[in-house]
């Protein structure tokens, strides 16, 4: 068998099935939800996943059906309208709750556990994380993810931007 | 009537009424994405949706079913079925998913019907005095704990070996004695001796002796101390360390696995380890430094006061550039740790991954990516070099300018004859004795931390109750076989049931196979019936008997494992066969291998039986330590035998005798296995189709088959994969 026919007999399993803006219409139930219509087929409740969600933001979304099979991929947000985008965003919103840390306002270490007060791009807020390197998870060398006891995720962007004091503690911990 | 209109600013209490509140719950996200403070109130008829005071959101159960709580990333959302419309209700941080499934489970039972309690079954995870987090799967909260409790504790600990540390303190006191004198004796030789005028050498030479004999004293009663130490700290540190690892094999299955394996090494040696050295050094010291510094100090000031204070001066300054600096080195030393630390794994995974690196031809990549790791070490290692060399003996610099200090006043006073110079050095030596305790009692709170953070760590393993416990009426009990699951639901987390409402008798000697796919709950129900785990509702009844009733040193003696992953610990085959059984005959244990097809290779083998096996030693093939597994159950001889068939493919000659060595160990013995081999299937007196945690299908490998359900599925997705596809296949295309 050589490459090509080789090639040819797994596409189907490779086939991407990439959304196009003028098949689609994506609206909101009354249950705020997503659906969509794709051509003439709808699907009553569909879920938005991000492929690439800490490299590429918008682009590389999986578009499942209730049943978590995939009806298509989305190559990037930014072909469809303006509406549509608006409607595909809160649905990812619903599932990619990661808030990103602005500033550090309080860091402090007591009994192994590490409590912090912290300004982010959805309001202010308090948690507690352990005090080891497990609930840091760096995504770059100075990009971070942290974890809180809860469960709960948190972004810094930089964490040399934050004042010193803060980023010190902070490389202790990594 | 729509009962999702929104609501007029009616506040709470309007709406509530006189209902009673089952349970209230926080809702911190809203539908924009930011944090808020909303409240979810479920009453035994109604939902209310409730932000900033004001209800937003009414629905009444009675029109509500198919609750979710469904968890996504850092957040989750409540939904459910609405007059009949799928509807998302409110949204959550994660921290709140526990309470949103606890009361999910509530409203499903409520909304279809049954009339229950509402059980709060979510741990509490902060501490209800201070707020502050609970060390996970502790109740104790860290800062609210009794300090004087556990200080009581260690003390405790300490006891038994009390005289030595009294041995050790009263030599402390003979050689800080023979210290404190060594001043006296100079002052004495300068002014008395040398200055006096008089030639008398053998004065001289006395003082000098003695000065001379004083020091040797200092290190011989010093050395002596040590080996009392060390005495001290063995004793202490190995009975720590067996009462932290006896409580550990205690404490059931359920505590450990919510622990890394890591941490609890760590307690068992780290923490102990701590706590070790804190009584040792720390404890043993702490009245004799005190009482040091208290007694140089009155020598000082008795002395000449004004010089006392000149001392003491910089005292603030060095106490603050200590901590200051001690911090620093610890922070400095923390980053190259890391970087070393990052190499090293990259080392580590580079040469054990070698094979994958040259397959793909990637050995130039990575040795650039060493070479970065590398540098970026060495660079830092340089750094913090500099900054010892150059940093830290300005630090020590002026730490000493105290004796400046003293020299400049003093030589004034000497000068002027208020002083004797023998008085000067006496002063200045007792002035340089000070800073031991100085220098103890700045660290001493940060020991006292230490200590008392691990001391708590290893209390909280020390206190902890194990759950699976012998009830007041256990007993022994001689099982015949009859195994019966009524209606069992269980979940690793009582949140989230794993298995629902199982029910299921089996015969003595029967053989069940479960089969379902993964995550169905198969290996779920084999940890309960082997009790390493509690069901959450129901029964599981041996031969009539309550499983909690019946004492678990009796029960594990009765009942046996084949694990998939076959555990070998690092010792010889024949330790590792006798394991469950430690005063096994040779003859037994030939026997045993015998039937489990394993005596062959064990015998070709250099050492035979005596082969060291594990971690370091002989590498044993899959097929091989499967079948030493076999041989151990065969010599336990089980009454019940759990088998969990493992996975990993052999060659047809292996497989072979491996489904031998299975038959034989199944005969005649009630036995759950988690099949995968078809031949298993095919001979299990009964099979048991679970999906989801329920079961759905029950009866033979035919007639399921024939059936066309789950099983079929399963079967037919599977025969692909077994080895022996020609005789199956043919067989059971056969009974169509």
């Amino acid at each position: 068998m050589n490459r090509n026919s080789r090639e040819e007999g797994l596409a189907e399993y490779a086939h991407i099935n990439y959304l196009k803006p003028e098949e689609c219409r994506f609206s909101l139930t009354d249950g705020g939800f997503l659906s969509l219509t794709l051509n003439t087929e709808t699907y009553p409740v569909v879920f938005a996943y991000r492929a690439f969600p800490l490299s590429f933001g918008d682009m590389y979304i999986s578009i499942r059906d209730e049943k978590d099979k995939e009806i298509g991929i989305i190559r990037d947000l930014a072909e469809f309208p303006c509406d549509q985008q608006e409607l595909i965003r809160l649905e990812l919103e619903r599932r990619y709750f990661t808030p990103v840390i602005t500033s550090v306002i309080k860091m402090k270490e007591e009994f192994g556990y590490i409590y912090w007060e912290v300004n982010t791009d959805r309001g202010m807020r308090r948690f507690t994380t352990r005090g080891s390197h497990d609930s840091i998870l760096p995504i770059s060398e100075h990009r971070l993810l942290i974890m809180d006891v809860g469960g709960n995720r948190f972004e810094i962007e930089d964490f040399r931007t934050l004042s010193p004091k803060i980023a010190k503690q902070i490389e202790a911990l990594m | 009537m729509s009962t999702l209109s929104v609501t007029q600013t009616r506040s709470i209490a309007d709406v509530l009424g006189n209902e009673e509140v089952v349970t209230e719950l926080v809702h911190d996200v809203d539908v924009h994405s930011l944090f808020t403070e909303g409240k979810t109130i479920i009453t035994p008829t109604r939902l209310l949706v409730c932000d900033n005071g004001t209800v937003t959101r009414e629905i009444s159960l009675s029109q509500a079913s198919d609750f979710k709580a469904v968890g996504l990333v850092g957040n989750g959302y409540l939904e459910a079925t609405i007059d009949g419309v799928r509807t998302a209700i409110v949204r959550f941080s994660m921290s709140q998913m526990p309470y949103f499934a606890n009361a999910v489970k509530y409203l499903n039972k409520i909304t279809a019907g049954q009339s229950v309690p509402f059980y709060q079954e979510v741990e509490e995870k902060k501490c209800p005095r201070c707020g502050r987090v609970l060390p996970e799967g502790s109740a104790s909260c860290s800062s609210c704990t009794n300090k004087v409790q556990i200080v009581r504790r260690l003390l405790a600990i300490a006891k038994p070996h009390f005289p030595l540390m009294l041995a050790a303190m009263v030599l402390f006191w003979v050689s800080t004695g023979i210290r404190l004198v060594v001043p006296q004796l100079y002052r004495i030789l300068v002014d008395d001796v040398i200055r006096a005028g008089q030639r008398d050498l053998r004065q001289l030479l006395f003082y000098v002796g003695l000065i001379g004999l004083a020091g040797l004293g200092t290190n011989f009663v010093g050395a002596i101390r040590g080996l009392v130490m060390t005495h001290l700290g063995a004793g202490l540190g190995q009975d720590l360390r067996n009462l932290v690892f006896a409580k550990i094999q205690a404490l059931s299955l359920n505590y450990l696995s919510k622990r890394k394996t890591g941490d609890l090494m760590n307690r068992v040696t780290g923490d102990t380890g701590t706590i070790q050295s804190f009584i040792q050094n720390q404890m043993a010291t702490a009245l004799n430094e005190a009482l040091l510094l208290i007694g140089i100090g009155l020598i000082l000031f008795t002395t000449n006061w004004r010089m006392a204070l000149l001392v003491l001066l910089p005292t603030p300054l060095v106490v603050y550039l200590m901590r200051r600096s001690a911090n620093l080195w610890r922070l400095m030393y923390h980053r190259q740790w890391r970087l070393w630390d990052r190499t090293n794994s990259l080392l580590q995974d580079i040469l054990s991954g070698m094979r994958v690196v040259k397959a793909f031809g990637q050995e130039e990549r990575e040795v650039k990516r060493f070479q970065d790791y590398s540098r970026r070490f060495a660079e830092v290692s340089a750094h913090n070099e500099k900054v010892y060399n150059t940093f830290f003996p300005i630090l020590g610099y002026i730490m000493g300018i105290g004796n400046f200090l003293i020299l400049y006043y003093g030589g004034h006073l000497v000068l002027g004859q208020k002083m004797q110079l023998g008085e000067l050095v006496q002063f200045s030596q007792y002035a340089s004795m000070i800073w031991g305790p100085l220098r103890y009692f700045t660290f001493i709170p940060r020991w006292l931390t230490q200590a008392l953070t691990a001391a708590e760590r290893v209390f909280e393993i020390l206190d902890e109750e194990p759950d699976i416990k012998d009830s007041p009426n256990a007993r022994r009990h001689r099982i015949e076989g009859r195994v019966e699951f009524k209606g069992v639901t269980f979940g690793y987390r009582t949140y989230d049931p794993v298995l629902h409402d199982i029910n299921l008798t089996v015969e003595p000697g029967e053989m069940i196979g479960l089969v379902g796919h993964s995550g169905a709950g198969k290996s779920t129900l084999i940890n309960l019936v082997a009790r390493f785990y509690d069901p959450d509702e129901g029964q599981i009844l041996i031969d009539g008997v309550d499983l909690k009733d019946i004492a678990q040193s009796d029960l594990r003696a009765q009942i046996g494992v084949v694990l998939q992953e076959p555990f070998l610990f690092s010792g010889t085959i024949y330790e590792n066969i006798t394991y469950s059984k430690p005063d096994a005959t040779p003859e037994e244990v030939i026997r045993a291998a015998k039937i489990a097809n394993a005596h062959d290779f064990i015998i070709r083998f250099r050492d035979g039986y005596d082969t060291k096996v594990g971690e370091r030693g002989h590498r044993l093939s899959g097929g091989e330590r499967q079948r030493i597994s076999i041989a151990r159950a065969i010599l336990h001889d089980p009454r019940i035998l759990i088998l969990d068939e493992a996975t990993a493919s052999v060659d047809t000659e292996t497989e072979q005798l491996i489904q031998e060595a299975l038959g034989r160990l199944v005969k005649d013995r009630t036995t759950f296995a988690i099949a995968h081999r078809l031949s298993t299937l095919r001979n299990a007196d009964r099979l048991i189709v679970l999906d989801k945690g329920r079961i759905v299908e029950q009866g033979t490998h035919e007639e399921l088959y024939r059936q066309q359900g789950i099983y079929h599925q399963l079967v037919n997705a599977q025969i692909q994969l077994f080895k022996l596809r020609e005789a199956t296949i043919s067989s059971t295309e056969e009974s169509h």
